[in-house]
């Protein structure tokens, strides 16, 4: 192939106090071609970015594009220039609507006002070519999170860009959308484009990516083309390490014994989308949850743990009827939960690992029982060390942790109260193989101590690897239940899609 | 090592609000001592059991706010803000001047006497502030009303409720009981110090010693997360603003003691904007978060420093409000993240080149 070079980025070195954060990496972009960017958190992937974007400046190694060399100071120049970045959070303006969201800063005049029509007209125009048909004039936040990513990634291709830089552009979609996007991705690809993509999920790579450059620990491991690499062999290259040990994950049998820890018996929301879902989880058994975003699982893991009320239907721990109306509630019960928002409804950001750790354990012993310090710190110092929370200091703010760190504190918030039942929705999402694999773990290990975990993910290849049961949701209803590890992922994908509706992942 | 875990200590003191907070009090303080040699000078007087001085009259007359202030506090730990507390002043104080006095016509003459006993005087005017309190809280955290605009309602209408108990009347007391919270002294000083302490204790005692400030300032940074982690939000919500209502009152029966009457119109003026102003000073975040309860009575001091700062240094009486707000301003853009770093580094800059450290 004889593709155009458009980006080369040649010895790039940066540091950190303390750290290489960069050394000696080379990449280069062909005009239309997807080439994934891999690596573990930490691994610079972010860094390279920021360097070519002009948020960090280089201590070495020269940029060309587009036949010159250029070393931009700031990502508005870097973007005249024509490299847009999205990032993963969604930086856009909910309140406004979709069009003035692709024209901030922008607009179209017409006699030293704003001319409302032609933007408009613009904008869908703009959505149209992406196959959105929405209509523009709404408010960005009445659309789901899929749109919202498209609409940035319009905004970013509408302003010129020879190069688009997507940050983890598929973290928060569900499968479906996630096919949105790659045919919108397709379609940039064809008008010769080039697009960098960064992602943890493997998969997704595969089935969109040209090429894959993979870095660790700031250092280049190699380019390879697509189709010529296989997953295992990406997996050990990324954190260089072998991975027979994580995809051989040994789960244990559920003890023919166990009795049933929880069972929920036809709850649903009165009014809501969900209803009557029935299902039980034995001592030490793991329950996965598959199904679309959208399809009931986090309502009704949110059900059992009382974040959102059961408004028929009734729920039993060991045998006895239980009321779940509040958190705290099923906390009483010995329920723990990690919600699928992490940000949202999981960390305290603005609070020390320390307090997040403590924090459930705390809110259980009540206002006038307060942990001494030194109880503090042990119990947060226990987990950091238990779940390897890479942190460097117990008094470091959550929010500046990364997300598989996040994750982890929230974890070990729940395991410091020692749970009967651990509800985790779509706990390793986001987050890199290494955590990923470690939180996996975790979850069997716990399992195998008698806690009985209900486990919502995405990923089906990670809940048939891990689930001794697998629960599939469809359309807010429970579709049918299989057995773990037999199963196959085009299986349980003939399920979610039931009849008439088209598969996900082929 | 060793030197290395000391910088790192006084880069953490220098890093607090706290610290600016002090320094910023000692400068204006050094300012005053340099105007009037004496300022620092404090005397006993026999007659009242009391000491007098500018520094003792600077902790007595920050009380009114110092003590909303600590109520502020929480609430803006919440990531909320109550701006009904000076109004609130002025309904404690007309209810309690009210009650001493009852009614203008039936006992014309202010004297030393009072139609009710102290107690219940006191005891009404909580209770009532305690019970507007629980009004804001209720809007906030059942019917989740913006802060502001919560607490708007009663802001307004306060002042219109001290009117309508007083019937819009001035009233004055000599009642000798009442007098003596704003004019009494104990362990010679002023009973409004002496009750200052108290209030500070009890808040410290209460948020620090038990797991409830732990809780107000996880609510604050994220109330959905602290519900799913069981924290009882909306409970913890009310609380901060009942207990903001209540140190109003307590503030207000301070104020009416100190001018002996009441005063609709005029009591607990702006109180909200000072006590906001303190406890940001003393390193709150409007957004929720962290509080320091000691930052926050530097804050107060401070606020009332600048006052006696500008009376001494002779300010005309209408330039007083200008000449505040610009030492505010200098000390807010003092502790700013932008300017801070700046000195940083400027320091940190100077230090490697006296230790002919340039290549670091």
């Amino acid at each position: 192939m004889t593709e155009s070079v458009i980006l080369s980025m040649q010895g790039m070195e940066i540091s950190f106090p303390g750290v290489k954060a960069l050394d000696r990496v080379d990449f280069t972009l062909r005009s239309g071609e997807v080439h994934a960017l891999l690596g573990e958190n930490g691994a610079g992937k972010s860094t390279l970015i920021k360097c070519l974007t002009g948020v960090h400046r280089m201590d070495a190694g020269r940029i060309m594009f587009d036949g010159s060399e250029i070393s931009p100071s700031s990502p508005q120049e870097a973007m005249k220039m024509g490299i847009s970045t999205v990032y993963q959070e969604i930086n856009l303006c909910p309140n406004l609507t979709v069009a003035e969201n692709i024209f901030i800063g922008r607009q179209p005049m017409k006699r030293s006002q704003i001319d409302w029509k032609e933007m408009n007209r613009r904008a869908s125009e703009l959505m149209e070519r992406f196959n959105i048909h929405i209509d523009v004039t709404r408010p960005l936040d009445i659309f789901s999170t899929a749109v919202q990513q498209i609409v940035s990634i319009a905004r970013a291709v509408d302003i010129q860009a020879k190069v688009l830089i997507l940050d983890e552009p598929t973290s928060s979609l569900d499968e479906n959308e996630v096919d949105r996007l790659f045919r919108v991705m397709e379609g940039l690809k064809k008008e010769g484009l080039g697009i960098i993509f960064i992602t943890h999920f493997l998969d997704q790579v595969f089935r969109i990516a040209d090429r894959i450059t993979v870095l660790r620990n700031g250092q280049l491991v190699g380019t390879f083309e697509a189709g010529g690499i296989t997953k295992l062999d990406l997996v050990t290259r990324m954190i260089g390490k072998d991975m027979d040990a994580i995809y051989n994950l040994k789960r244990p049998d559920v003890a023919k014994d166990a009795g049933k820890m929880l069972e929920a018996d036809r709850i649903g929301i009165t009014g809501g989308t969900v209803g009557d879902i029935s299902l039980h989880v034995k001592e030490g058994e793991l329950l996965g949850f598959a199904g679309l975003l959208g399809s009931g699982r986090t309502e009704t893991a949110q059900m059992l743990f009382g974040v959102t009320r059961a408004g028929k239907g009734s729920i039993r721990k060991q045998g006895k009827t239980i009321r779940v109306r509040h958190p705290i509630d099923a906390i009483g019960q010995k329920i723990a939960f990690c919600p699928e928002d992490r940000k949202r409804d999981g960390i305290i950001g603005d609070l020390s690992v320390r307090e997040n750790i403590m924090l459930v354990t705390q809110g259980r012993r009540g206002l006038f029982r307060p942990m001494s310090r030194q109880e503090q710190v042990q119990l947060a110092e226990k987990y950091v060390k238990l779940l390897g929370i890479m942190t460097p200091d117990i008094e470091k703010k959550v929010g500046e942790l990364s997300g598989g760190n996040q994750q982890k504190v929230i974890l070990a918030r729940w395991m410091a109260t020692d749970p009967d039942v651990l509800i985790l929705d779509e706990p390793t999402r986001g987050i890199d193989v290494g955590a990923k694999a470690e939180i996996q773990r975790l979850m069997i290990e716990l399992c195998g101590k008698g806690v009985s975990v209900l486990f919502i993910s995405s990923e089906l290849d990670e809940i048939i690897r891990c689930a001794n049961r697998i629960l599939i949701m469809r359309d807010g209803e429970k579709a049918a239940e299989v057995p773990g590890g037999s199963t196959t992922q085009h299986e349980i994908l003939s399920i979610i899609a039931g009849e008439g509706v088209q598969g996900g992942v082929a | 090592m060793m030197r290395k875990r000391m910088k790192l200590d006084t880069e953490r003191i220098t890093k607090s609000k706290l610290f600016w907070a002090i320094v910023a009090e000692l400068l204006i303080l050094l300012v005053c001592l340099i105007i009037r040699p004496d300022f620092f000078s404090i005397s006993y007087q026999p007659s009242s059991g009391m000491l007098y001085g500018s520094l003792i009259d600077i902790l007595n007359r920050s009380s009114e706010i110092t003590i909303i202030a600590m109520g502020m506090m929480l609430v803006i730990a919440t990531a909320g803000t109550d701006l009904s507390v000076g109004s609130l002043v002025a309904v404690s104080g007309a209810l309690a001047l009210r009650l001493m006095r009852w009614d203008l016509d039936l006992y014309p003459t202010p004297g030393d006497w009072s139609i009710t006993p102290l107690y219940l005087v006191i005891a009404a005017s909580l209770g009532a502030c305690l019970l507007m309190g629980s009004f804001n809280g209720l809007l906030v955290s059942r019917w989740n009303m913006q802060p502001i605009i919560a607490t708007l309602i009663l802001m307004v209408a306060g002042r219109g409720i001290a009117q309508v108990i007083t019937g819009g009347k001035q009233m004055t007391t000599m009642f000798s009981p009442f007098k003596f919270i704003a004019h009494g002294s104990f362990l010679y000083l002023p009973m409004p110090v002496i009750i200052t302490a108290a209030v500070i204790l009890v808040i410290y005692l209460s948020t620090r010693r038990t797991a409830f400030g732990l809780f107000i300032e996880s609510v604050g940074v994220n109330r959905s997360a602290s519900r799913v982690s069981g924290l009882n939000a909306r409970r913890i919500i009310m609380t901060v603003y009942m207990i903001s209502g209540f140190l109003a009152g307590i503030s207000g029966l301070i104020y009416s003691s100190r001018i002996i009457s009441n005063d609709s119109n005029n009591a607990g003026q702006g109180y909200e904007m000072d006590a906001i102003l303190a406890v940001v000073i003393g390193g709150g975040n409007m957004a929720g978060g962290k509080f320091n309860i000691a930052g926050t009575v530097m804050g107060s001091l401070i606020i009332r420093t600048i006052i006696t700062f500008v009376y001494y240094f002779g300010v005309a009486a209408e330039a007083i409000m200008v000449f505040k707000a610009m030492i505010i301003a200098v000390v807010i853009i003092l502790q700013s993240e932008p300017i801070r770093r700046m000195l940083e580094k400027r320091s940190r800059m100077r230090r490697s080149i006296q230790g002919g450290a340039l290549h670091e």
